[in-house]
């Protein structure tokens, strides 16, 4: 309600700015300032200059001739104007400015502007986050404290798994580098710094990703979460014989009773351990072959993007790089699909719309 | 002299003086401009050694090699092609292996691009522009670096060199 | 509630910008005093207003309210207030909203000390600055909006750039955009002298303080910029030539153009039709300058496509205030009456050809900063137009310009003697052909251009004291005498010779540290010493410090000058943990005007580090000749004849005999 007020005492003054001239000034002769002032004045500088020796006599005498002349010139311009005054034309301006600065205002403010939000200075925010820690504010107490103290590796140990769980892959991976910089490596943090980056590319196992998974077997030869993702690395590359392999022997090794056996399991089923693996001579004798496989791959990978967008259809990035993909395979009735499906999903969301319909019209599906 | 005639010296005077300066931009453009090329079109142009460009693209992963005395060699790539570059001297402090950069210099007899600037940019995110539109056109673009891009302008004085 | 009320004090500001854009320009049709008078009451309460909203978006920022888009992308609780307060105007939708707050601080100058205008030509100037505002009002609400809100704030924000926080970045945009926006009055003097059809000496009497505010203001933006760019960037270079300095290098080339003009215009009521044009040139190139940066032309074509409401608002703004004032310019001119006469040895003569360079040069600078763009957009090819293209055109524009400056003030109006003049610059002549023999002795074998230029400096500055001298007739009358006319001279005079001085200034200064300028590469390991410019550095180790958001390992040099230690100097590498990002401190050690400059490179593995020195001789020439120059500029403002005040009883001119 303050708001209101504050809004109507705003748009008084403004208006109040408009008024004052009009009722004013009727009767009082409003006195603006003149050209024949400024002449004046320079005729006194002239003989200033003179007097002062900085000019002589006779460019004294053609300036003031000059300057003369202009001074009549000005002075008989002056003379010849005609003042009136409308007063129903004031009185138009007057309502105008009653009428239309508010209806104006509101005009463009409503839509623009969120009335209805109070402010929210972060000082009086941490105050009351106190009283009910949701996990956002948490998180945010955390980074704020280790962006002051960036070398808290224990910290940074506690936050790293919450960054991964709330799906901020980014900060989940920087986190862990920096848990590794100030408490020493192990192939655990190594691989979950892996996990992260992967996470960070959409569960793409990427050059960067692979480089730590390699690194914690290294230092140790057991660690089953990065042997089970350079399994995902072979497959996602193509090379489904050693993933197979790689999950195969991990399977073998893992304790009856890990949790993460169900994983392997289910990534094995899918890639099909059970059919026959084409030989080698097989894959050298045709390289197009190779090309098919590729796109099989492809496709593969285009509609595991498609089945994660199914459930979670919030990510903008991901229906533009799934409409982009059925553009690159020559599908561009899927790629308008997709628009549509996108449009559903994103619903609500308006800024996600927006940067939506933009990137459709850079690939050139419009409207 | 009669008001015409001075009208004509100040007509022929500027004359001159626009004159000479076209001639002066005619000449700049034609000797000091540089084009811009990315590893790809290096290829395809064959451009003879010793002339200058600009070359754009991506930092090779793991191609950066230290040597003696602050020299320092990497490969440039564009997604389709790549070329090695040769520079000596201090690294600014945004290049990095897997982003964008921008050298000036010119390739030498072995196809060795020696470059005698290497330039970078304000944000560790920025792409310079060249780069940028180039794997745009390959397709090697991502585009949160067009968003990025975008915020960087913010600081005001975007293209600094190296 | 802040953010709500200053949202809605900008949309009231566009409603007091519309009705100010209208009203007196009826009233000065119908000559009604009243409802002119709407043009100043509105101007101040959008001052009010546009200031209250720019309180409020940095109250939003010092508070951190997250709630607000603006302050969520482009601010974080930790920096320190004074880049909270700065980063109000490093982003685009906050600067834009400084822009438009400048420039209604301009209009409201105008409005309360315009009192020695006449009124139709305050209604019309102020009529066409509500135009301007009234554009960039909705340009700010519709595409650009500071005050867009978030409805579940975010605990933190985005954004803690590094390369950001420094004061002098933090300064140099309101300087520049005090600068730019400032030749906005001089444009809406040039439009309203088109309205009315009339226009005469007493028109650039009144422009010329606001040009001259707005030049000065320009002048110390560019030499600040330059010296930020110069520290910061760590690799000692100060202009570069790329379009974002070009962008506030031509409105100053135009602008200083128009200011000679403009007393050519005053004093002989000659040049009217070109000193409009300059007017309406100089604002055009500013508002190209802040649309160059804004819009992201330069970052990328396609970031100017891929935002098509931004970049088509951009075009349409640009459209109407160039095209428009350009159309009426040449429909309205050739209505306006020939100016005096004068011969080509004068110093109208002189001024002109001063304009005839200025521009000249400033075309140059227009061709190499869009050339590119527009080959892009036409052909597709990219090419940079770099500091060469501007080396072969700029520099031998500025090489005759330069000769002519000394002259100038010399030649008396109308009709001058170019002889008599020359014989006065004699001194200058014979210092200058001193300054050149010397340097050409001590720098055997060197640069030949290094001493003519320096030559030409030397005659420039000498030159602009010969003026002094003449007109205090020093060495002529008594000493006291002298002193006398000195002091009785117009500050205006004083002005003059201290922007000129100032150029040879800062001539000297990137003539020496381009010449002889040395650079030193290498890598160092502790104990090693180096030798640069006549000083022995002695790299003594590195230490590693811990501050509050980044790691900070400083490397210590001892400085030494024939085995005496003179300083000790600490540059420095920033490593920003949570961003991932590192910036390089450059160290600085200043020897009366030269300086010594070193910034760290990458550490190997083997503990050597990278190490760039530079000895600049006579650097701060390059800074100094521009402060000097503003220095003069403010003389000039304070001059009497710009102050002539209130109306006055019409005797005032008379009772204003000197004082002195």
């Amino acid at each position: 309600m303050t708001l209101w007020f504050v809004f109507a005492l705003m748009t008084a003054g403004a208006a109040f700015a408009v008024l004052w001239p009009l009722g004013r000034s009727s009767k009082r002769r409003i006195s603006g300032g003149s050209e024949t002032t400024v002449y004046r004045d320079q005729l006194a500088e002239v003989g200033r200059d003179a007097a002062a020796g900085l000019i002589g006599e006779p460019e004294a005498a053609a300036a003031r001739v000059e300057i003369g002349r202009r001074l009549l010139e000005a002075a008989d311009a002056e003379s010849h104007q005609p003042r009136e005054s409308k007063l129903w034309l004031r009185r138009a301006v007057a309502v105008i400015a009653l009428v239309g600065i508010p209806l104006l205002a509101l005009v463009v403010y409503l839509p623009l502007g969120s009335p209805q939000l109070p402010d929210f200075p972060l000082a009086a925010r941490i105050q009351t986050a106190d009283a009910s820690q949701s996990l956002g504010t948490l998180v945010a107490q955390v980074e704020s404290h280790l962006e002051k103290n960036p070398a808290d590796g224990r910290g940074w140990t506690v936050l790293a798994p919450v960054l991964a769980k709330l799906g901020r892959f980014d900060a989940a991976a920087r986190a862990y580098r920096n848990v590794i910089t100030y408490e020493g490596e192990t192939a655990q943090r190594r691989s979950d710094l892996g996990t992260a980056i992967a996470g960070a590319a959409n569960g793409i196992v990427t050059a960067e990703a692979k480089k730590e998974f390699e690194r914690a077997l290294a230092l140790n030869p057991r660690e089953a979460k990065a042997r089970f993702f350079l399994g995902m690395a072979a497959q996602q590359d193509g090379r489904t014989a050693e993933a197979v392999t790689i999950w195969k022997a991990l399977l073998a090794d893992a304790p009856a009773d890990a949790e993460w056996r169900a994983t392997v399991q289910e990534a094995l089923a899918q890639v099909g351990d059970g059919a026959p693996r084409p030989t080698d001579e097989a894959v050298a004798a045709a390289s197009d072959m190779k090309e098919a496989d590729r796109s099989a791959m492809i496709h593969r990978m285009v509609d595991r993007l498609a089945a994660r967008l199914k459930q979670d259809g919030n990510d903008v990035e991901g229906w533009l790089r799934l409409a982009r993909a059925y553009m690159v395979l020559n599908q561009p009735e899927k790629s308008r699909a997709v628009r549509d499906d996108a449009r559903r999903a994103l619903g609500q969301n308006e800024a996600g719309l927006r940067q939506l319909n933009e990137g459709f019209k850079a690939l050139g599906i419009d409207g | 002299m009669t008001r015409k005639q001075r009208r004509l010296t100040m007509i022929v005077g500027s004359l001159v003086v626009l004159g000479i300066a076209a001639g002066l931009v005619l000449n700049a453009l034609r000797d000091s401009i540089v084009f811009f090329s990315t590893p790809m079109m290096v290829s395809e142009k064959h451009i003879q050694p010793g002339q200058r460009f600009r070359l754009g693209g991506l930092v090779q992963t793991g191609s950066l090699v230290r040597g003696e005395n602050l020299a320092v060699t990497f490969k440039v790539s564009d997604g389709s092609a790549t070329l090695p570059v040769a520079y000596t001297g201090i690294l600014p402090d945004l290049f990095r292996e897997g982003q964008g950069v921008v050298a000036e210099g010119a390739l030498d007899s072995s196809g060795v691009f020696q470059a005698d600037t290497v330039l970078a940019k304000h944000d560790e995110t920025y792409m310079p522009k060249e780069v940028a539109d180039a794997l745009k056109k390959q397709g090697h673009w991502k585009d949160d670096y067009g968003a990025r891009a975008g915020a960087v302008e913010a600081s005001g004085k975007q293209e600094v060199s190296q | 509630m802040i953010a709500e009320a200053g949202h809605f004090a900008l949309v009231l500001a566009l409603g007091l910008a519309l009705i100010q854009s209208v009203v007196p320009i009826i009233g000065a049709r119908l000559h009604d005093g009243a409802l002119m008078n709407v043009a100043r009451s509105t101007a101040l309460a959008q001052l009010l207003f546009v200031g209250a909203s720019f309180f409020a978006l940095a109250t939003l920022y010092v508070v951190s309210d997250f709630s607000v888009v603006n302050v969520f992308q482009n601010s974080h609780s930790l920096k320190p207030l004074i880049y909270k307060i700065t980063g109000v105007w490093g982003n685009h939708e906050g600067s834009m909203l400084l822009w438009v707050t400048i420039l209604a601080l301009f209009g409201g100058l105008v409005a309360a000390f315009g009192n020695n205008l006449p009124l139709t030509l305050r209604a019309h100037v102020l009529a066409v600055q509500g135009w301007i505002a009234t554009a960039f009002y909705l340009f700010i609400l519709l595409t650009s909006n500071p005050f867009m809100r978030i409805a579940n704030p975010p605990m933190e924000g985005r954004d803690l750039n590094p390369v950001l926080q420094d004061i002098g970045l933090a300064v140099h945009p309101p300087m520049l955009y005090l600068g730019y926006v400032g030749f906005s009055i001089a444009f809406s003097f040039a439009v309203a002298a088109l309205i009315e059809g009339r226009i005469d000496a007493a028109w650039a009497r009144w422009v010329r303080p606001w040009t001259l505010v707005a030049w000065i203001f320009l002048t110390l933006g560019i030499a600040m910029g330059s010296y930020w760019a110069y520290y910061e960037l760590g690799w000692g270079g100060w202009w570069f030539w790329d379009p974002v300095e070009n962008a506030s290098l031509m409105p100053w080339l135009a602008g200083t153009a128009l200011l000679h003009s403009s007393v050519v215009m005053e004093k002989r009521n000659a040049l009217r039709v070109w000193t409009i044009l300059l007017a309406i040139l100089t604002f055009s190139l500013s508002l190209l300058g802040t649309f160059l940066v804004r819009s992201g032309v330069l970052t990328s074509v396609h970031a100017f496509a891929t935002d098509p409401t931004r970049g088509v608002f951009i075009l349409l703004i640009l459209c109407t205030f160039i095209g428009g004032s350009l159309t009426l310019y040449v429909w309205r001119a050739s209505a306006l009456k020939q100016g005096g006469l004068f011969a080509p040895i004068s110093r109208e003569g002189a001024l002109v050809l001063n304009n005839l360079f200025l521009t000249t040069a400033c075309a140059t600078v227009f061709i190499g900063t869009l050339y590119p763009l527009a080959l892009e957009v036409i052909t597709g090819n990219r090419i940079s137009v770099g500091a060469p293209f501007f080396n072969l055109t700029f520099a031998p524009l500025f090489v005759p310009l330069l000769i002519a400056v000394p002259f100038g003030p010399l030649l008396a109006w109308k009709r001058g003697d170019l002889l008599g003049a020359s014989q006065r610059l004699v001194a200058a002549g014979v210092a200058s052909a001193i300054a050149v023999a010397v340097l050409w002795a001590w720098t055997r074998g060197g640069s030949t251009f290094a001493p003519l230029a320096i030559g030409l400096a030397v005659f420039v500055i000498v030159g602009a004291l010969c003026d002094l001298a003449e007109r205090i007739n020093l060495f002529r009358a008594s000493l006291p005498v002298s002193f006398r006319r000195a002091k009785g001279l117009p500050r205006s005079a004083w002005g003059t010779v201290f922007a000129h001085a100032g150029l040879g200034v800062a001539l000297i200064g990137i003539v020496c540290e381009t010449t002889w300028n040395t650079e030193y590469i290498t890598s160092m390991k502790t104990n090693d010493v180096a030798q640069v410019g006549g000083y022995s550095l002695t790299f003594e180790g590195t230490t590693q410090q811990q501050r509050s958001n980044y790691r900070e390992d400083i490397a210590r040099f001892t400085v030494s000058r024939n085995g005496q230690p003179i300083a000790v100097m600490t540059p420095s590498k920033r490593n920003f943990t949570t961003r991932a990002a590192s910036t390089t401190e450059a160290a600085l050690l200043t020897r009366g005007v030269s300086q010594l400059y070193i910034s760290l490179g990458d550490a190997s593995a083997d503990g050597s580090i990278a190490v760039r020195i530079y000895h600049k001789p006579m650097v701060l020439l390059i800074w100094f000749g521009p402060v000097l120059m503003a220095f003069g500029g403010v003389l000039s403002l304070s001059d009497r004849r710009l102050r002539v005040g209130a109306p006055k009883p019409a005797k005032a001119g008379r009772v204003l005999q000197p004082a002195e």
